[in-house]
């Protein structure tokens, strides 16, 4: 401060001017456009994990849903050749090769029945990915929509909470092994068996989300503008909830796939025609240390499949919270 | 203003609201009668949880009476109406919100929630005219045809209110009830939502009930003054005369608090409190609320009204 002169007489029109002010031009918002998805798409990309799970994500797709249409996993191919069952992958490559059969097929060994593990694998993601994929389609479609109306609507709030609180003192697994016992253990009874009341817990959640914004402000001022209550959960709840249905969504596709691998482990998954990654590791439980190439591969892909969706769902997660947006 | 001969436009009747939580009843509005003219401003002032907004949502039909009734245009709107008559009552009377980050929808677009009103009433012949009448409007309330693609998040306070103020006018209504509508603004713009809803007044001929606490600002907008206290009225006068002549002890409590905008004043000001547990005897003589002359309504005992009516014409 010692260098500025106090006795120097500056001239106060010097210093200040008035400018001009136009009221139009200072509404002006000079901010660029703001797009939810785009914001989305944004935010999500920005991440690298997202990249590397993507490119895993559809190495995976194209082994589990391409390969099995080119190379059929068939269990039973070497069922009379007892020469070939449980042999260790390097066992398997010299077996095959000197029958002229050899290449990528044995790269994982055999099975009990002389069976690719390498092709089962795929063939048994598969089965997985696609449990997964239509159990959250059915559990999320209706438990979104049960839990709107439940969430919104009082008088079925307490219809269901009563319903609610009866299926959910019910053991899941008491129920899944009823129902498996009752029709069958198919590929669609288990995915009926884990849909039937699979989706209540969702809409338990999301009545609780729609419960915590349903009365906000806005909502109101849609109630004296007359909206009808349709659109106000289309308009006013339900956009506020995509990131809370993703993030349902990323916690529930993993979760199938771990429940099919230990409904199918304690012997109440699917049955023993479908190839899934539930009944390779309960099959090879009992050799899991001397025919350790039977029982580790199915194991390392449900673990890679699980982390993948779940990063990845993670990742949407947060990208669609609009306050990761700015 | 002379309210002899003219039908009110809005009546509230012996109004009491009360809010149920199992077997605790709250009473936030006991025994509310005013009327409100076409084409005036009336103010609805007092503390906070004195039931201005209760009152203000009543009229709005969002909270329900649990006594009395309100009437519009002489017809019962409280209550269970007809599918055609709630209609009928939802466009015309509006409401103005208090908080416009929160009362605004987030994810939709200015024009979705101008235009909002318009769909539910489909108060347009096709989309050229809709999209006419949400470009008229946003232009009305000062801003630009090009907010209309943007979202709530990337206006200021004073513009988010002014877009509230918009999708309720859009829908042509006779009645506003405008719910504290500048109090969660910056002071520099207060004046600039004043005058806009002033502006449509003078354009439209919009009654406004005006709920507020600020007494500065309920001066330069209003008619007529309603003071409430603890879901009771305490004073119903016009404007001037409210503020030249406040008779109730809690109308003088709330003047004596209004800032002086000179520090030396403001510094000597003796507040005057309101205790109604002193100043009050209600023992044997039952309060009530009474005209003491030229629509001036006091709250008070038969003896209390007598003083009150001396000190005013003495």
């Amino acid at each position: 401060m010692a260098d500025i002169d106090t006795n120097a007489v500056v001239n106060e029109d010097e210093l200040f001017r008035f400018i001009d002010h136009d009221t139009i031009e200072s509404e002006k918002i000079i901010a660029p456009r703001y797009s939810y998805w785009r914001s989305v798409f944004r935010v999500f990309f920005r991440k690298k994990s997202s990249w590397v799970m993507i490119v895993l994500l559809v190495l995976l797709l194209l082994c589990s849903f391409v390969l099995p249409i080119f190379c059929p996993y068939r269990p039973n191919e070497n069922v009379t050749l007892s020469t070939s069952f449980h042999l260790s992958p390097k066992e398997a490559m010299q077996y095959f090769a000197e029958r002229g059969q050899g290449g990528i097929k044995w790269i994982l060994g055999t099975g009990s029945t002389g069976n690719s593990i390498f092709y089962g694998i795929w063939s048994s993601a598969r089965t997985s990915l696609l449990l997964a994929i239509i159990c959250a389609a059915i559990n999320m479609t209706i438990g979104v929509v049960v839990g709107a109306v439940w969430g919104y609507s009082k008088s079925v709030d307490q219809v269901l909470l009563v319903i609610y609180s009866i299926i959910a003192n019910v053991p899941f697994i008491l129920m899944i092994t009823v129902l498996v016992y009752v029709i069958g253990s198919g590929f669609w009874s288990f995915i009926f068996a884990l849909t039937i009341t699979g989706w209540f817990g969702i809409a338990y959640f999301f009545r609780t989300q729609v419960l915590i914004i349903r009365d906000r402000e806005y909502s109101l001022a849609s109630r004296c503008l007359g909206t009808p209550t349709s659109r106000i959960v289309s308009k006013n709840i339900m956009p506020f909830l995509t990131s809370v249905i993703v993030t349902i969504l990323a916690t529930e596709l993993p979760s199938y796939i771990s429940m099919e691998v230990f409904l199918s482990y304690i012997g109440v998954g699917l049955s023993a025609n479908v190839a899934s990654l539930g009944r390779m590791i309960q099959e090879a439980q009992t050799a899991f240390l001397t025919y350790w190439w039977e029982f580790w591969p199915p194991v390392f892909i449900a673990a890679v499949l699980t982390i993948i969706l779940y990063v990845l769902g993670q990742n949407l997660a947060d990208a669609t919270d609009p306050r990761t947006h700015m | 203003m002379d309210y002899t001969n003219k039908e009110p436009l809005l009546s509230l009747k012996d109004v009491d609201i009360s809010f149920k939580n199992g077997k605790n009843v709250f009473k936030a509005v006991q025994d509310v009668s005013f009327d409100i003219y076409e084409g005036e401003t009336v103010s609805l002032v007092g503390e906070s949880g004195s039931g201005k907004t209760t009152i203000g949502r009543a009229i709005v039909r969002v909270n329900p009476l649990s006594k009395g009734e309100i009437t519009y245009r002489g017809k019962r709107i409280s209550g269970k109406l007809s599918k055609a008559e709630d209609r009928d009552v939802v466009r015309k009377i509006q409401m103005i919100f208090q908080d416009p980050a929160a009362s605004l929808n987030e994810r939709a677009t200015i024009e979705y929630i101008i235009s909002e009103g318009l769909y539910n009433f489909h108060l347009f012949e096709d989309e050229k005219d809709r999209m006419q009448k949400v470009e008229k409007i946003i232009e009305d309330v000062g801003l630009l045809p090009e907010h209309l693609t943007r979202y709530p998040h990337e206006f200021s306070g004073g513009q988010r209110q002014r877009v509230g103020i918009a999708r309720s006018i859009v829908m042509e209504p006779e009645f506003i009830v405008a719910d504290e509508p500048i109090s969660a603004l910056d002071v520099s713009i207060r004046a600039q939502i004043l005058n806009l809803l002033k502006k449509f007044q003078d354009e439209k001929g919009i009654t406004y009930l005006f709920i507020a606490h600020d007494l500065s600002v309920v001066r330069y907008i209003s008619d007529r003054i309603v003071v409430i206290y603890k879901g009771r009225i305490m004073e119903i006068a016009e404007t001037e005369e409210l503020f030249n002549h406040p008779l109730h002890p809690y109308t003088k409590s709330l003047m004596s608090a209004i800032p002086v905008p000179d520090p030396i004043i403001e510094k000597e000001k003796s507040l005057f409190v309101y205790e109604p547990e002193k100043m009050h005897d209600y023992s044997e003589e039952k309060p009530s609320l009474v005209d003491i002359g030229g629509g001036h309504f006091v709250y008070g005992s038969p003896s209390e009204i007598e003083k009150y009516k001396a000190v005013r014409f003495s």
